[in-house]
């Protein structure tokens, strides 16, 4: 995207400025505070522009972030129709109710997974046609994502690049079992079964691989 | 937060949903107790749950998604926004302007009723006025008739001598054409509503008393009564009588005259 492009460049400049200028590396690190961060800021802006119900600041929105909601969520649904319903449901969701996202307390695109998960699963368990009609789902949003201070500066292909390739380090064992509780949303019960493994094992198999994606994403500052 | 330690393995299993329903009850309570710790710790796993969305390569939904949701929104923000004009289709300086033309309009018309009744009451002034006007212009007409008659030497002094010797006499001056005047003075007033009444005795034998007008003196008994077209000329008229009648005078002379006097 034209938007991750300019951003890269401009990551990459302060890499740069970094290796030139070591010495001032306080007043660098002063520059990676979530304000600092201008798919941050931008995200801020036109989220608290849907307060005044901006169609155009919606619609940025949208097409900053769509691909991605959608993605995991026909990654959750393997259903390419019903995906799409959920993920109008979700931008529906954040049209009407983008007040009750608590911007000071959180970024926003890891609050926009949340909720986007949270209505896929829920699609997901529900059982008849019926059911999946939007007025029977709570109206419900996800609390606030707080990010750590070690993770507010990467841009969003940085940062998809990053997980995929600690996930990708993980054993077979711990990726699948924390597949099949992020897409599936199994519990380490449901896990144990399908896998036809020790819950306990189960257990240290997504704890120790979720620290490790942790460690990773800590280690990328 | 002594019982922390035995939830710090959760967090990331409740960020992911994956806790079985007691283990998330028990952390749940916990985090019920207002455990501040706990509860950054539950936000940052989270967090860090959230970025396993990333695990999924992204997707384009289609074109038609897009333009479902911005149908949508665009009539939700049409329908939120419309409220507002149409709450005031008219706005606030046209209903000012109504507003100060209702006014200027009540004032116009409290103001020509007002007009109205002003130039109403001065034409009730100016009418009084004329006709007061007339009233002096036709006494002094009167007055001047009257001394007219009395200062010419043409008239004819009559002298009606009173049937009472208490009472004084009244003077009479006939003009032949200007008319009669009359004047008295300590002339006590008749009883009750009742007038002096002048009669004009004709000279034909047998002839009736002409009634003349009547009048009343003053307060000090003074009085001027002015005849200004006799009933009959002087020279058919053998003598001037005065008696008491009732108020509006008599046809006929209903008592005997109280003042006589001859016409030479």
């Amino acid at each position: 995207m034209r938007v991750h492009g300019l951003i890269q460049f401009q990551t990459r400049a302060v890499f740069r400025s970094r290796r030139r200028r070591s010495n001032l590396k306080p007043l660098f690190l002063a520059a990676f505070t979530p304000t600092a961060n201008p798919e941050v800021s931008l995200d801020t802006t036109l989220v608290s522009r849907l307060l005044q119900k901006d169609v155009n600041a919606f619609e940025q929105l949208y097409d900053r972030h769509s691909r991605a909601i959608y993605g995991l969520v026909v990654r959750i649904l393997q259903h390419a129709g019903i995906a799409e319903e959920v993920v109008q449901d979700v931008f529906l969701q954040l049209w009407r109710n983008a007040a009750q996202y608590d911007s000071p307390r959180g970024p926003f695109v890891p609050w926009l997974f949340t909720l986007a998960r949270n209505r896929a699963l829920d699609t997901l368990r529900l059982k008849s046609e019926r059911q999946r009609r939007r007025e029977d789902q709570t109206e419900e949003l996800p609390p606030v994502v707080s990010a750590p201070e070690y993770e507010k500066q990467l841009d969003e292909k940085r940062r998809a690049e990053k997980v995929r390739a600690l996930m990708g380090s993980l054993s077979p064992q711990q990726k699948k079992a924390i597949e099949l509780a992020y897409f599936e949303g199994l519990s380490h019960t449901e896990i144990a079964a399908a896998l036809k493994e020790p819950l306990g094992t189960v257990k240290s198999w997504i704890r120790n691989g979720l620290l490790r994606l942790k460690e990773g994403l800590q280690a990328t500052t | 937060m002594k019982n922390c330690g035995q939830f710090r393995e959760m967090f990331e299993a409740y960020a992911l949903g994956a806790l079985d329903p007691a283990e998330r009850a028990a952390l749940e309570a916990h985090l019920g107790t207002g455990c501040a710790d706990c509860a950054k710790s539950v936000e940052e796993a989270r967090w860090l749950v959230s970025q396993l969305a990333y695990m999924s390569p992204e997707a384009t939904p289609s074109d038609m998604l897009k333009g479902r949701l911005m149908q949508t929104v665009r009539a939700e923000a049409h329908a939120v926004k419309r409220p507002a004009p149409s709450r005031s289709v008219i706005p606030f300086w046209m209903w000012a302007g109504v507003a100060a033309l209702f006014l200027f309009s009540a004032y116009s018309a409290w103001n020509a009723q007002r007009l109205q009744q002003e130039i109403y009451s001065a034409n009730q002034r100016a009418a009084a006025i004329l006709q007061e006007r007339r009233d002096l212009e036709a006494q002094l007409q009167l007055a001047k008739r009257a001394a007219m008659i009395v200062t010419d030497p043409a008239s004819v002094k009559i002298a009606l001598a009173s049937q009472d010797p208490q009472s004084p006499a009244i003077e009479a001056k006939w003009h032949s054409q200007l008319g009669i005047v009359l004047t008295g003075q300590k002339i006590p007033a008749p009883s009750g509503n009742r007038v002096l009444q002048l009669w004009l005795i004709p000279k034909t034998p047998g002839g009736r008393p002409i009634p003349s007008l009547s009048l009343r003196p003053d307060a000090d008994g003074k009085f001027v009564l002015l005849v200004a077209n006799p009933p009959e000329l002087m020279a058919a008229t053998k003598a001037l009588a005065i008696t008491e009648e009732p108020e509006g005078g008599s046809a006929q002379p209903t008592t005997t005259p109280r003042w006589v006097g001859g016409v030479s």
